[in-house]
């Protein structure tokens, strides 16, 4: 069973005024312990794609299975739920909450899911150590680096223990050191805790890491290459 | 968690937080301050009046109001006031004889009210015997004697120790004259009411009068005025043909004062209100607007709009039950320093606010109930003033908002307007 399955999805924005076909018919499965990039220029439709997959925006037409929910059936207070228990988000921005520590920021969603308080700083603690910034764990994100703060977005993404964790260019504003440091502790935890990745890019460093590459160019796939590691 | 997120992110922008908290502070000081100030010197000039002219309670003859003729007489009235007297609550009695007379000197002549008085009576009920500046108080023992006001002699242009004479007309119609000494000048504050009266002794006016034993008036004080209406019916049951009316009666426009006291306060609260929600939207307007990309993040990452929505209901309350407590005990010290003290609020035009029977000094009162009205103000603009940025926030579509895409023309003029109302009322009020 797929994890998620996209059945000819199109986007087209502002439809009434000058339309933009962001997807033109994207097919596509994914399935539990992948590590994929969605690759392509800017301007192709990467970001438009993970929206639809991630519950953040809809699509114009065809149909999306994620964990064999019907995300287009879903009322918008579901959808916020769904996003909640089952995705992790990782933002180009890092996106933290600038007033909550780096724990806090981690522990956050498990609140919103009121999880025990035992329960959340133990997680927490698990997770600082996975993404190795435990020294940074009572600073806030103007305290710390791109890269930290990057690392943070990524345990607060698996804090709610989501299906998958979607990433819209995570390494967009690093700088290598930290893109390939930040690419480490992605593929551990995809090895060892087979957490599915699936994150978006047109940075080659990071397209070689990735074990499956999905092109697409002008709304459309164009290329799915499988690169078992 | 929310309110957490909500305290935390008051701290994040100190000025703009400091900007917002300064305003309830101050305004809610400046209100105190306002309302303490008008009540203080509403409540010295009941007082003044109370203790100069009106007392709480007076009797008189039914006719005596309209008239004012010495026909309408009170008989016997040293023994209303000695059964007035027994009453409990009864602080001081006094009764005097009151008529329309002509005084003159050699220079002048006006008409005025003498008031015939029995001195060591009139003492305990009336404060004109505190206000004299020259000579002396009238005494039971010398016979006529006349206590005239600093104005009055100024017109006539007698001295302490001149001679006067009074013309009157008694009750049989005919026209008695006696010549009385100035024995005291006095000057309560109220010009209009020191031009417009003489004391003497009530013997003396008696006599030229031809009615002994006669009075007109009875003036009542009493400890406390929360016994007043009772006092006021028991007295009226024991003279049933006799008018017995409280302060409020006597002159209706004390009464509308009080009652103004309280609008007043309302006034500059709706006001404040006013200022300060335009105030409030704006900054939390910002602050919505400043954090597009982080409300965005935290609703695509799963916080539900009523939770976004009370997070910046909360914040904006917050800032509120912040400040409120400071600007309320800057207000209570303030006025209550001042109400020790006085406040010289006439330096300038000390004749000017005389003439109306204001004191020269303000001790500032804050009833009570402000202090509440206040608390419940605040809170309420705080609330009402929230309610539009939080629903602007979870309007957001988080797609939008991670973009950081959103301002729409029409926050921006939205925003504009607020901006302009703010600076035309806090410019008007100064
Ligand atoms: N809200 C929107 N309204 C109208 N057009 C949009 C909107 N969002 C994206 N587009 C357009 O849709 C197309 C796809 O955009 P998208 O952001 O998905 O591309 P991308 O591959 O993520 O690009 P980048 O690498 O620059 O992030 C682009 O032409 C873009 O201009
Ligand atoms: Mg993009």
């Amino acid at each position: 069973m797929s994890l998620i399955t996209i059945k000819g999805i199109t986007k087209t924005y502002n439809p009434k005024k000058i339309p933009v076909h962001a997807l033109r018919g994207i097919d596509l499965t994914i399935e539990e312990g992948e590590f994929t990039a969605i690759v392509g220029p800017s301007g192709s439709g990467k970001t438009t794609l993970l929206n639809i997959i991630g519950g953040l925006d809809r699509q114009t037409k065809g149909e999306i299975l994620v964990d064999n929910v019907n995300i287009s059936d879903l009322s918008d207070n579901k959808l916020i739920d769904f996003r909640k228990n089952k995705i992790g988000f990782v933002f180009q921005s890092y996106n933290l909450i600038p007033v909550f520590t780096a724990a806090e920021n981690i522990g956050f969603i498990m609140l919103l899911q009121k999880k025990s308080k035992d329960e959340i700083s133990k997680r927490v603690i698990e997770l600082l150590k996975s993404v190795g910034i435990e020294e940074q764990k009572d600073k806030r994100p103007n305290q710390m680096s791109g890269g930290q703060q990057q690392r943070v977005a990524v345990a607060r993404a698996l804090a709610s223990k989501p299906k998958f964790v979607l990433a819209d260019e995570p390494t967009a504003n690093l700088d290598s050191k930290s893109t390939s440091d930040l690419l480490d502790i992605m593929e551990n935890l995809n090895r060892n805790e087979e957490i599915t990745f699936v994150f978006s890019t047109h940075d080659q460093r990071v397209i070689d890491r990735a074990h499956r590459v999905v092109t697409i160019e002008d709304g459309k796939v164009i290329s799915d290459v499988k690169i078992k590691n | 968690m929310i309110l957490k997120i909500a305290w935390r992110n008051i701290w994040r922008n100190i000025t703009r937080s400091l900007v917002v908290m300064g305003a309830i502070i101050i305004g809610i000081w400046s209100i105190i301050f306002l309302v303490g100030m008008v009540n203080g010197m509403i409540e010295s000039y009941i007082d003044n009046a109370i203790k100069n002219e009106v007392s709480h309670i007076k009797i008189h003859h039914p006719e005596f109001i309209k008239d004012k003729e010495s026909k309408f007489y009170i008989s016997d009235i040293a023994n209303v006031k000695a059964s007035v007297d027994t009453i409990s609550g009864v602080k001081a009695v006094s009764y005097k004889t009151i008529t329309n007379t002509m005084i003159s000197s050699s220079h002048a002549g006006r008409g005025i009210s003498a008031i015939g008085v029995v001195p060591k009576d009139e003492v305990t009920v009336s404060g004109v015997s505190n206000h004299i500046i020259e000579g002396n108080y009238l005494t039971d023992t010398k016979k006529n004697q006349i206590l005239i006001s600093k104005r009055t002699a100024k017109k006539l242009k007698v001295k302490l120790r001149s001679k006067v004479v009074l013309t009157f007309q008694n009750l049989e119609n005919e026209i008695t004259m006696g010549a009385f000494r100035v024995v005291g000048l006095f000057e309560t504050g109220n010009n209009i009411y020191d031009e417009s009266v003489v004391f003497i002794r009530q013997k003396d006016i008696n006599n030229l009068l031809g009615m002994n034993g006669y009075g007109h008036e009875v003036a009542i004080l009493i400890d406390d005025l929360e016994y007043l209406d009772q006092i006021q019916k028991s007295i009226a049951l024991q003279f049933p043909k006799l008018l017995v009316r409280n302060y409020k009666e006597v002159q209706p426009e004390l009464a509308l004062f009080q009652s103004q006291i309280k609008m007043v306060g309302i006034i500059y609260m709706v006001i404040f209100m006013l200022a300060l929600i335009f105030g409030i939207i704006n900054t939390m307007m910002m602050a919505v607007l400043e954090r597009v990309r982080e409300l965005g993040m935290l609703m695509s990452v799963g916080m539900n709009k009523g939770k976004v929505f009370m997070m910046i209901v909360i914040e904006t309350l917050l800032l509120a039950i912040i400040s409120a407590p400071v600007g309320l005990f800057l207000g209570y010290l303030s006025t209550s320093y001042f109400h020790k003290t006085g406040i010289n609020l006439f330096f300038y035009s000390e004749e000017g606010m005389k003439q109306f029977g204001f004191d020269k000094f303000i001790y500032p009162n804050v009833p009570t109930e402000t202090f509440w009205q206040l608390v419940v103000a605040v809170s309420l603009t705080a609330l009402l003033g929230s309610l539009y940025p939080a629903w602007k926030a979870i309007r957001l579509r988080p797609v939008e908002a991670i973009r950081g895409s959103f301002t729409s023309e029409k926050t921006r003029i939205f925003s504009r307007i607020t901006n302009y109302i703010q600076y035309k009322l806090f410019n008007s009020k100064s």
